[in-house]
């Protein structure tokens, strides 16, 4: 018999033994389920607690509550995410533009991420998810003095997200100086449309047209909601008198978030990160 | 408490179900689907390492994209809760250092791709994944939830048992003698066992949570149901790799793969366990990440996934015909010729029994007498056996001494300069 066969022959009996050896006592079966219950729970819990989410409450209470005792589990394993992907709906990308000022003052603009410069395309993809994570971060200047005044507590939060937001962006701001030293460098969110699927039809413009391209402002727009939307109806007017028209806040050129510069005193159109 | 139509009391059903969740969770299972998995499993992480090394300073340190502290404060509650996602590379500063890491890593996870002391190796690539996911966190994707999630459940299975240097290594060493017990725990073999079985449960259970929730929250959204989500999705620049855009003139193209994507995936999670469906769902599977692999730019993910999808193989396809033929001898063994009612079944079971009658426990517990009975006319027989291999390990020992006495013997001869022994050759 050549050893070939003795180790098969040899496997087959361990497998025979292991009849006997293989049934877990019910002590060890309890204690095994409870685990195996305990990280589904915490595999379950994350995703649902993501769907209850809503923009008032941001998550169900309680489920909120119920996930409590997963939850540290659960993020140090990687477990709490929601697993919405292309969900609800697929939206446009959101990308950023990299201004970088010359020594001989010409401006060099790049849009990131770069399927030319970023190779292979995991590496592309990381880069994408970077410029994602930092618009899904965006949060407004802000808070407004009318809710500090009546809710304290949401005004802090949207202190800190906002806090965290120049943060993250001042540490790109940071790593692309590193790439140019001595440069100027400066950043803007842009987000990339996709044409409607009835609109390519008529009209099949390029993917990558400027055109599908718009800059994501830096800017308070609840001062622009604050302000009152009805138009004002000016009185018949008496002959021989001129006709006056008042400002109707629809208008643009007149909304104070355009006419003052943000909190920042970053200029709408002025790339982010220019006032670092 | 009596039941309903079925007759069946309310503690005979918890009964069954106690035997139920007993079957799923802790019927031995050949690891060799999980094997096969490490293999492929550890070729992605590697890959994603080896592509994170091509621009390693852009995304670890203190120059990165996100640097050091701003990724603490991700998640030490500098903005807003903390949590437990903790890693010790927001303190790593220096780049020897972060590059000495990386290669600990890349080295690590190679190991445990070929199934180099996959005992160590797979926890540990589990652990430095994680300590990369919490650095790493404004970067990530769909990938590094599919191969971490894998990761984890392959690493406290025996999935080093097969396709692996350490199957080699265990082959090689069974041929000197009896191995010692860290020895066996470190070059585990590809019995049937309990953990290869929680792990493929856990990952499958996994998969259909991922599906579940993926599906439900396309259901929220208005576009999957009108069929613009794949135009959104395949006309969307970043994500492009082969132009699709010549689907726009097919509407009802867009609208089928809309909606063979929702309901997939909110239906997966039940037809996934059924026999006659299974490989239906796994060829969508298939169609759908392969699409994502090839037109949505995410080949990495899109195959990432059709991997992670391969735990619902059997492990039967995988093994040598002469296991197969042994395990199928045991399974003889269970089986009732008598009516040719199949046993248990991987995953039709719970179907089974829930149409188990009262009369038909009586015939499940003669069943499983004559069961136990073959059971232990295995079992004696196996002794019997053992006790031969014993014998014969000790006549071999005794030869083996033996033959050493005699070597020596001539040995001494040779120093003397005597002549040889008559009978020896010239």
């Amino acid at each position: 018999m050549s050893q070939q066969e003795d180790r098969d022959e040899d496997a087959l009996l361990d497998d025979v033994s292991d009849i006997e050896t293989r049934s877990l006592s019910t002590r060890t079966k309890s204690i095994v389920s409870a685990v195996i219950v305990f990280h589904l729970l915490a595999v379950f819990m994350p995703p649902l607690l993501f769907q209850t989410r809503s923009m008032v409450l941001g998550g169900s209470p309680l489920i909120r509550s119920a996930s409590r005792p997963f939850l540290g589990y659960g993020q140090f394993l990687y477990l709490d995410r929601g697993y919405a992907f292309f969900a609800p709906d697929p939206g446009p990308s959101r990308v950023i533009q990299v201004a970088v000022v010359n020594e001989d003052g010409t401006i060099s603009e790049t849009i990131l991420p770069d399927r030319e410069r970023q190779w292979p395309r995991l590496l592309y993809h990381r880069h994408f998810m970077l410029t994602e994570y930092l618009s899904e971060s965006y949060v407004e200047p802000g808070p407004p003095e009318i809710l500090i005044e009546t809710a304290p507590e949401d005004a802090e939060w949207w202190r800190r997200g906002r806090a965290r937001y120049e943060d993250l962006r001042q540490s790109m701001v940071d790593h692309l100086r590193g790439l140019h030293p001595g440069k100027e460098v400066a950043l803007r969110r842009l987000v990339h449309y996709i044409p409607s699927r009835e609109d390519y039809e008529v009209e099949p413009i390029a993917l990558n047209d400027l055109r599908l391209y718009e800059v994501l402002l830096d800017q308070a727009t609840y001062e622009v909601i604050a302000e009152p939307s009805t138009e004002v109806i000016p009185p018949p007017s008496v002959e021989g008198e001129p006709q006056e028209l008042p400002p109707t806040t629809g208008d643009p050129e007149n909304t104070p978030a355009d006419s003052e510069p943000s909190e920042e005193g970053v200029q709408p159109g002025v790339p982010e990160g220019t006032q670092q | 408490m009596s039941g309903g139509a079925s007759g069946e009391t309310y503690s005979a059903a918890v009964a069954r179900a106690f035997r139920a969740w007993d079957w799923f969770w802790f019927t031995p299972t050949r690891p060799h689907t999980l094997c096969l998995l490490r293999v492929l499993t550890g070729a992605m992480l590697l890959y994603c390492h080896l592509v994170l090394a091509s621009d390693l300073e852009a995304f670890v340190g203190p120059d990165a994209w996100i640097n050091n502290d701003m990724a603490r404060q991700l998640h030490d509650g500098a903005f807003g809760d903390a949590d437990w996602a903790r890693s010790y590379l927001w303190h790593i500063e220096s780049p020897t250092l972060i590059w000495t890491h990386h290669l600990v890593t890349i080295t690590v996870t190679a190991m445990m791709m070929f199934g180099a002391a996959t005992r160590v190796t797979v926890p540990l690539s589990l652990f430095l994944q994680l300590m990369y996911l919490h650095r790493l966190t404004p970067a990530l994707f769909g990938l590094d939830q599919i191969v971490t999630y894998t990761t984890m459940y392959l690493a406290f299975t025996p999935c080093g048992a097969c396709f692996s240097v350490d199957a080699w290594l265990r082959n090689k060493g069974a041929a000197k003698g009896k191995a010692s017990s860290i020895r066996r725990w470190m070059f585990q073999d590809d019995r049937p066992s309990v953990a290869a079985n929680i792990g493929t449960r856990l990952l499958q259970l996994h998969l259909c949570v991922i599906y579940m929730f993926g599906g439900l929250s396309k259901a929220r959204g208005g576009s999957w149901w009108d069929g613009s989500a794949v135009w959104y999705a395949v006309a969307n620049y970043e994500y492009q790799s082969l132009d699709m855009t010549w689907l726009s003139g097919y509407p009802g193209l867009l609208l089928g793969l809309s909606l063979a994507t929702l309901f997939w995936e909110v239906f997966y999670c039940a037809l996934v366990w059924p026999r006659v469906s299974r490989p239906f769902v796994l060829a969508v599977a298939v169609g759908v990440h392969g699409g994502i692999a090839l037109f949505l730019g995410m080949s990495t993910f899109g195959l990432m996934m059709i991997i992670a999808n391969g735990i619902f193989v059997a492990p039967s396809l995988l093994q040598s015909k002469d296991q197969r033929e042994f395990d199928q001898m045991l399974a003889s063994i269970e089986q009732d010729d008598d009516d040719g009612d199949e046993p248990p079944d991987d995953y039709e079971d719970i179907d089974l029994l829930n149409e188990v009658q009262d009369d038909e426990r009586q015939r499940l517990n003669r069943k499983r007498e004559k069961v136990a009975n073959a059971a232990s006319r295995v079992k004696r027989r196996y002794r019997a056996l053992k006790k031969r291999e014993e014998k014969y390990e000790s006549r071999v020992k005794r030869l083996r001494e033996r033959e050493a006495k005699i070597k020596k013997f001539v040995e001494r001869r040779k120093q003397k300069g005597e002549p040889e022994l008559e009978g020896d050759d010239e």
